[in-house]
């Protein structure tokens, strides 16, 4: 028998037990015991942005997850944020505001991101280069090349990563969305005229932005070169921060993409629209204004088997005048149904926490969210083309149009790079 | 070409913000003070087209309305500058794209800088490879290099040159600014200089340049790259750590299978603690074990 040591960690634990080749003695307070939680259950945590979501975002860890969190580490670029939440934790709780210090920790294994979305890619990508385990506010990205490079680094360092957001686990539980998915991922249906389309709730005017608003003198405690980050430096105005930086192409993208992830992470699972891209996107809008998220009326998205993502904002023009059509089996010929028949099963989805103690992808992992927020993003590049455009699927890129490819992969401040 | 009048008269067009009073038929919601609703596309064209149409000198007579301060004072000019941005990016109008690409470079000049700033960002949306040497003057600039830098990685063609020929002058942010795209743009030509900036003195110049090479997949980089990925237990380590594995995955994917393994067996053989288990999995994973 090998003398095992006195405190096992999560790692090591969970490698061990995967792997267990040698027998190892533990005490009691490792194997947990009345009232004792066992390291190997108890996960180092950080909070990553102290703002508006940000304790909604860390105590979901815990209720929603159902992980056993040590709180270590508040970072916020703005510290008086930061310190102010680190004051509802214990004492081994610290503050930061240089995310980076957060992740190079060696006793954090899960890190929970709710600064603006032109960080979360980044911040993702390092802390899983880190060896950590994210969870990260909607929406995933700022742009369509950071959901990619988010993708890599998820299969790269074998990390879990979620987005918080979670209509697609709703959606998995129906049987007749599962049924939906089955037909269109089964390969039965070459050619659909399915559409679907969501009629508002994507706070178009709330955040569209405003468009008066003078510099200001930086607060004391706000780090503003940090805070802008890839983005470009530009001078410091409240409204950029907290909230209502969701009004600029700069941290966010308007309400589109405040609450598009929202809307369409359940459809998207039941039209299995986070396995492929839209070919061809469309929107009806007005000109893009240079910093604001500005209005817009509709976007389609085509698929290449024919299938239709509309998006209306039911707050600016005329609605599409297209209808939502699903498709079922007794659609189908008989082939086709034997086709589907044959087909698997949609596959069981799990949760953030479960996927991090058993290492399987979470339901709503860096693939599969990327392909859902990439129809916002997609949207978003049509309006600030005022034009359509097409897309391929398979390299991510615009076709034949270099204009629509600046907006798909944008330029990023040093030192910060995909 | 319009009088300098019927261009502002042109510009006025736009339709004011939100007030609690705005009217605006194609608004299905509240309008909200001082938000943006804007104008139809229709609407849009015919403001901008005339102005294109006068030339460089009608553009030029928009960007004088343009302020140093942007606090939306002058909101009209700006929007209708990005509108024919986006307007000449369209099929068919390449000779307006051209003119308005000239009409902006030729407006760069004596402007303050704020301005300037604005000027390289519509660049970055309409403008090809012939304007890089006009925004390249840029690069060493404290407060517009980084504004060229993204303007130049956004257009693609000509950045290259302008980048390497500002970087032995560049210091500072605008000298990373210079490495980090190279890198980007994977500039083999540039890997010699990379290559010396493994061991620069500047933290993030060392790691930005190992990325590059990452990124260029250059087999000749792999020594300095696992030499450079023994930084301490720090940011530094993790993200030198990073461009090994995208060096051995960009050199596996060229077939340059031996050189990849070389990478992936260091990473293995040398992450033993358990704090870096994964990255040694990974490693491991890649080599078939």
């Amino acid at each position: 028998m090998e003398q095992g040591k006195t405190q096992i960690s999560r790692r090591g634990f969970l490698k061990g037990s995967a792997a267990a080749a040698a027998f190892t003695i533990v005490q009691p307070h490792v194997l947990g015991g009345p009232d004792k939680v066992a390291p190997s259950d108890t996960f180092g945590a950080a909070l990553i942005g102290c703002g508006g979501r940000g304790g909604g975002t860390f105590s979901d860890l815990s209720r929603r997850h159902k992980l056993n969190i040590r709180p270590l580490a508040m970072c916020d670029v703005n510290l008086g944020r930061a310190q102010g939440y680190q004051k509802r934790f214990k004492g081994e709780c610290k503050v930061y505001q240089d995310f980076r210090r957060v992740v190079e920790r060696k006793d954090i294994d899960v890190v929970a991101i709710a600064t603006p979305p032109h960080w979360h890619a980044l911040i993702s990508i390092a802390a899983m280069e880190c060896g950590k385990d994210v969870l990260s506010e909607k929406p995933m990205t700022r742009f369509v090349a950071e959901g990619r490079a988010v993708a890599t680094a998820e299969k790269r360092y074998g990390r879990i990563f979620q987005v918080g957001t979670y209509g697609r686990e709703g959606y998995a539980q129906s049987a007749g969305h599962r049924a939906t998915r089955k037909i269109l991922l089964s390969g039965a249906v070459k050619k659909t005229d399915a559409c679907y389309v969501r009629p508002g709730g994507f706070k178009v005017k709330q955040w569209d932005g405003r468009i008066d608003q003078p510099p200001m003198p930086i607060p004391a405690d706000l780090d503003w070169d940090l805070y802008c980050g890839p983005s470009p430096l530009k001078p410091y105005t409240k409204r950029r921060t907290g909230g209502t930086h969701r009004d600029y192409w700069d941290y966010e993208g308007g309400g589109l993409a405040d609450m598009g992830q929202h809307h369409l992470m359940g459809p998207a699972y039941a039209f299995g629209l986070d396995k492929t891209h839209p070919v061809e996107i469309e929107t009806y809008a007005p000109p893009a204004h240079p910093e604001c998220a500005g209005m817009w009326g509709w976007s389609k998205l085509k698929y290449a088997n024919g299938f239709t993502l509309v998006l209306e904002s039911r707050e600016w023009g005329e609605p599409s005048g297209m209808k939502s059509k699903s498709i079922k089996l007794e659609d189908l010929s008989e082939q086709q149904r034997k086709i589907v028949d044959a087909a698997p099963e949609p596959e069981k989805e799990i949760g953030f926490g479960e996927a991090v103690k058993t290492r399987q992808p979470a339901s709503g992992n860096a693939e599969v969210s990327h392909h859902i927020v990439c129809l916002m993003h997609l949207t978003n590049v049509s309006i600030r083309l005022g034009r359509s455009f097409k897309f391929d699927p398979v390299t991510e890129r615009a076709v034949g149009d270099e204009e629509a490819n600046r907006l798909i992969d944008q330029p990023m401040r040093a030192p910060w790079h995909l | 070409m319009p009088s300098s009048e019927e261009i502002k008269a042109l510009v006025a067009k736009i339709p004011e913000l939100d007030s609690k009073d705005t009217k605006n038929p194609l608004l299905k919601t509240r309008p909200s003070e001082g938000k943006l609703t804007g104008p139809t596309w229709d609407e849009a064209v015919k403001i901008v087209d005339p102005i294109i149409k006068g030339g460089k000198e009608a553009v030029a007579a928009v960007v004088d309305m343009l302020k140093e301060v942007d606090d939306g004072t002058d909101y009209k000019a700006r929007y209708v500058l990005h509108i024919l941005a986006q307007y000449v990016c369209r099929k068919g109008k390449d000779e307006e794209q051209s003119l308005l690409a000239d009409a902006l470079i030729a407006a760069l000049p004596g402007r303050a800088k704020p301005i300037q700033g604005f000027l390289i960002r519509q660049l970055q949306v309409c403008a090809d490879g012939k304007a890089a040497p006009a925004i390249g003057k840029f690069l060493l600039d404290k407060e517009l290099g980084a504004d060229a830098a993204a303007a130049l990685l956004a257009i693609k063609d000509g950045a290259v040159d302008q980048y390497r020929a500002a970087l032995p002058k560049a210091t500072g942010k605008n000298r990373l600014q210079l490495i980090q795209n190279l890198g980007v743009l994977k500039d083999t030509r540039s890997a010699g200089a990379m290559k010396q900036a493994v061991t620069d003195a500047d933290a993030l110049v060392r790691m930005a340049a190992a990325w590059g090479l990452a990124n260029m997949g250059d087999a000749s980089a792999v020594d300095a790259l696992i030499q450079a990925a023994d930084a301490k237990e720090t940011w530094e380590r993790a993200q030198m750590t990073k461009a090994c594995l995208v060096l051995a995955e960009n050199l596996q994917a060229a077939g340059k299978a031996d050189e990849s393994k070389k990478v992936y067996t260091y990473l293995r053989n040398t992450r033993k603690g358990e704090a870096e288990s994964y990255v040694r999995e990974a490693a491991a994973k890649a080599l078939g074990g």
